[in-house]
């Protein structure tokens, strides 16, 4: 994205990690929405087979989180975790097999979600440690002062299509355009934490649950209309939010994929681009290190 | 005596539930519950909507002076409740209580100086599985948190008094005295607004008998949706929202639900709906009153739960 920033006065933290094993309770069922119980799979641990570009939708799983889930084993020490990792950072494994290999942060999700290549990735368990270079918080766009930034790194912001036009406003390349009705489970929580769950679209499922959301892939760069996610995720008038699809499949109800917020602002501040290829996948290949 | 099937012929076909539903029934449960204390975190403030720090007040625990009939924005408070939140300390306990009280419960305090005293269950708050209790206003006064009180949950299980409307949060018995219609094959709902689904915030995706739904309106954007007058206690109706497992969108359904607190500064965050039926539109229907509705009121709440059973 061709746009100013404060790149050069973000401060950078190195933080560890511990990829967290999926967790159960003893009865197991949850609910989808027609009222099946199910047992999936989905959160926690080492998510294989699923990666950016990859369909978000019609796994036989539930809150899909594709790659490492990652959390720190002190509560305050998990928090400042899971607030200050950004999209696009890069996580290098620490312990383990595949010590040494490298992905990127894709969202949070009450976990730190990392895309790892598929070779590397087969390699972890969890119990392996990670460590985040965390740096992007307080990114800002000197010419876009109604745009909020959040949870997305210098390098991230770097690779996106896009940019400051000669209208003022900012060009943003999205995969799709998500209704402000298919806001789920996140609305009222901190948007620098888990992510939004996108209703409508339970692939497979009755047509009256449809929201046309079917075809979203994982690391899509979404806009949420009415969406206002600067101090938290609320529904106001004529906003936008851009998020991008960190978390997949859903059964459960009122859940769905979910876009981690990375941008908030007035419509008016935006130029929307539908554009199929806007995915962090161009991460794979853009610069990393720590400086990332 | 075993049914006997006539050989190679369908089931019979059950019969039709008896009017009135399955009240007859109903499991009722005492359950021990705690006058909650409100808590924050060690930073006072929460940050408001537009980015504005705020200390909440209100929020749980015993809040006085706020009414049943009170305009959901009346008060500078956050997530305000009429009443008193009961919780437990363990929190599986907790979430029992929260899932099976319902509005229109009898809560009797057990101990201090208001014991003996009774007040009526008019919903529930989710995360925490909080329940909020009316109580006579001389009572609140001398509640004090960690007080213990008594609630019999009864309710949940009830069948809907008209096929394909689930009833859920509520003792049948309160049905009488809300603006509720039963017609033939379609429960009408008089309700202060319709509102579409897209207002509903925290607690969608939630599990509706241990959550409500915050509506995110404010007093700025509720005249738009014809809202302006909302009031606690109100009855609402949310378009396009199936509410019987966890609370989701379904294009051409209906929840309909009381307002049990007020309005929170936070985003995604407002007057707060504890669903008490849902159901495909048809069999389920709403009509707006925005000026003249009268929902839940403090002397019928806490009629019903006092009423022998």
């Amino acid at each position: 994205m061709k746009v100013d920033t404060n790149e050069g006065r973000l401060v950078a933290q190195i933080l560890a990690g511990e990829v967290w094993p999926p967790l159960g309770d003893r009865h197991g069922f949850r609910v989808d929405p027609d009222g099946r119980p199910f047992v999936l799979p989905g959160m926690g641990g080492v998510t294989l087979g699923v990666h950016c570009g990859d369909p978000a939708t019609g796994y036989a799983g539930d809150h899909v989180e594709p790659g490492l889930s990652v959390r720190h084993r002190d509560p305050a020490a998990n928090y400042a975790l899971q607030y200050l990792s950004c999209v696009g950072n890069t996580v290098v494994i620490a312990s383990g097999p595949a010590a040494g290999a490298e992905g990127f942060v894709i969202g949070q999700h009450a976990y730190v979600l990392t895309d790892v290549p598929e070779e590397q990735l087969r390699r972890v368990t969890a119990g392996d440690q990670v460590t985040v270079h965390a740096v992007g918080q307080g990114l800002a766009l000197a010419a876009h002062p109604q745009v909020t930034v959040k949870n997305c790194s210098p390098r991230l912001l770097a690779a996106l299509a896009g940019g400051t036009r000669a209208d003022g406003r900012l060009e943003v390349h999205v995969a799709a355009r998500v209704p402000a009705d298919a806001i789920g489970a996140g609305a009222g929580m901190a948007s620098e934490y888990a992510n939004t769950d996108l209703m409508g679209a339970y692939a497979g499922l009755g047509d009256d649950l449809s929201l046309g959301l079917e075809g979203l892939r994982i690391g899509d760069v979404v806009a949420m209309a009415d969406q206002d996610h600067r101090f938290g995720r609320g529904y106001r008038d004529g906003w936008i939010s851009i998020g991008v699809i960190s978390t997949g499949s859903c059964q459960l109800y009122g859940h769905g994929p979910g876009p981690s917020t990375i941008m908030s602002g007035p419509a008016g501040a935006f130029h929307l681009v539908d554009d199929v290829d806007a995915n962090i996948r161009v991460l794979a290949g853009a610069p990393a290190g720590a400086a990332a | 005596m075993t049914p006997v099937l006539p050989r190679g012929d369908d089931p019979p076909i059950p019969p039709a539930p008896p009017a009135g539903g399955n009240t007859g029934r109903l499991i009722s449960a005492n359950m021990l519950a705690t006058v909650e204390q409100a808590s924050t975190g060690s930073d006072p403030y929460r940050v408001d909507a537009d980015g504005v720090p705020y200390v909440p007040v209100g929020d749980g625990g015993i809040v006085l002076g706020v009414r049943l009939g009170d305009g959901a924005w009346d008060h500078a408070g956050d997530h305000a409740a009429p009443g008193a939140c009961l919780v437990h300390a363990d929190p599986a306990a907790g979430y029992a209580l929260a899932a099976q009280a319902c509005a229109g419960n009898l809560a009797e305090v057990r101990t201090g100086a208001a014991a003996g005293e009774t007040g009526a269950v008019i919903g529930k708050r989710g995360e925490g599985g909080r329940v909020i209790v009316v109580f006579d206003q001389s009572v609140l006064r001398r509640l004090r948190p960690g007080d213990q009180v008594a609630v019999r949950g009864r309710g949940q299980g009830a069948t809907g008094p008209v096929p394909g409307v689930t009833l859920c949060n509520i003792d049948p018995a309160l049905l009488d005295r809300l603006p509720v219609e039963i017609s033939g094959d379609t429960l009408t709902a008089g309700v202060r607004a319709v509102l579409p689904s897209r207002l509903a915030g925290n607690g969608i995706g939630r599990p509706t008998p241990m959550w409500d739904l915050d509506l995110q309106l404010t007093p700025a954007s509720a005249d738009r949706h014809g809202a302006a007058g909302l009031r606690l206690g109100d009855l609402v109706a949310i378009t396009d929202l199936d509410a019987r497992f966890n609370a989701g969108y379904r294009r051409g359904w209906l929840s309909v639900g009381l307002v049990v607190h007020g309005g929170s500064p936070q985003p995604g965050h407002g007057p707060g709906v504890t669903v008490i039926a849902t159901g495909p539109a048809g069999p389920l229907a709403a009509v707006a009153d925005p000026a003249g509705h009268r929902g839940l009121t403090e002397e019928a709440a806490l009629e019903v739960a006092r009423a022998p059973r």
